[in-house]
């Protein structure tokens, strides 16, 4: 997969799971802010990404850490780049 | 100089000022004089009752707290008519999971009109901060869904099935600011499908009337609680079968609330 299709499939799997518009779905957008996600929604969007990458991601450290979109972005890359 | 309408829409407004003082007057010091009582009895007859019916204590926790929701809509229904429908869709004894709209605090309340009293409520972590209720709330075996992960909320909430029990996820999270269906969580229908249990949505409408986010004082008002047909969750096993049950339930409670809002208008 390419870093365009990874990002396009992460986009795609959160939209669909938190009902997001497309639109607002920039690299800024803080999660909790901008898109409107909270606590809750972190255990679903860590279940989200699991499914869609087939990675157990739910013990990471960094996940806590992770405020943006583009964190996300970044952090599924990484994660993709140490399975392939 | 005023005209008929003008003055009966004054005399109508000053009749339902009246009315909500009249309500506010009998329905707070009611309802704390009502919660004391069952604080104040609740070990007593807890004790005789364990002794009598030998239920388990969640069991025997989530009566008390049925009856004392039948007891608060008794309080209520000078003010406010309570109506609920559809409910012969629900089998005795069996277990489902019940999944409800959020339009105000008294929402948890109004599910003493429910038929079935073994229901464990899954929540958030705040209401088991009110030292007045976290207690009953733990004795129950209510599922803190923030504090506690969607693994072990699943296997709690099993338990509650095997037991033939019900639990109850209000899947907005949150209260609605203007009555309309807010973005469900995904979590509820989890734990319907690990479950393999019936899920069956329940649409409450006028709570938002009676008291809403932010106010604090009690309106009369109707409030109608409708159960839909049960949806069977073994066809939604696969990986994006939360969200297509998720959406589906959504659809037909939007569909129904749209129903009951035109019904009441």
């Amino acid at each position: 997969m390419t870093e365009q299709e990874v990002m396009e499939l992460i986009d795609s799997s959160l939209a669909e799971e938190f009902e997001l518009e497309r639109a607002e779905m920039i690299p800024e957008a803080n999660l909790y802010e901008d898109l409107g996600l909270d606590s809750l929604d972190t255990v679903d969007m860590v279940i989200v990404l699991e499914g869609a990458f087939n990675f157990k991601i739910r013990e990471e450290e960094a996940i806590r850490e992770i405020r943006t979109l583009g964190d996300i972005h970044r952090f599924v890359l990484s994660k993709v780049k140490q399975h392939s | 100089m005023a005209t008929d309408s003008q003055c009966a829409a004054s005399g109508d407004s000053a009749v339902s000022a009246f009315s909500i003082f009249l309500m506010n007057l009998w329905v707070y010091p009611l309802l704390i004089v009502w919660t004391l009582f069952g604080i104040l009895v609740f070990p007593i007859l807890f004790s005789i009752l364990k002794l009598i019916l030998q239920w388990p204590a969640g069991r025997l926790t989530r009566w008390f707290i049925w009856m004392y929701g039948r007891g608060w809509l008794l309080l209520m229904s000078p003010f406010v008519q309570f109506r609920r429908e559809h409910m012969n869709v629900m089998q005795k004894g069996k277990p489902y999971l019940f999944v409800v709209n959020h339009l105000s605090f008294f929402d948890t309340y109004c599910m003493g009109m429910l038929p079935v009293f073994d229901v464990v409520f899954a929540v958030r972590s705040w209401p088991f901060r009110m030292l007045w209720y976290s207690g009953f709330m733990r004795l129950a075996e209510y599922l803190d869904v923030e504090g506690n992960s969607l693994e072990d909320t699943i296997c709690r909430s099993k338990r509650v099935f095997a037991e033939n029990g019900t639990v109850l996820f209000f899947p907005e999270g949150h209260r609605s600011r203007d009555g309309q269906l807010q973005r469900f969580y995904s979590g509820g229908f989890n734990v319907g499908i690990a479950g393999g249990i019936p899920v069956i949505p329940l649409c409450i409408a006028g709570t938002d009337r009676l008291l809403p986010p932010g106010r604090k004082l009690f309106h009369p008002c109707r409030v109608r609680l409708k159960a839909l047909d049960p949806i069977d969750t073994k066809g939604f096993r696969d990986e994006n079968g939360h969200v297509r049950l998720r959406k589906l339930v959504k659809e037909k409670m939007s569909e129904a609330l749209e129903k009951m809002r035109a019904e009441e208008d």
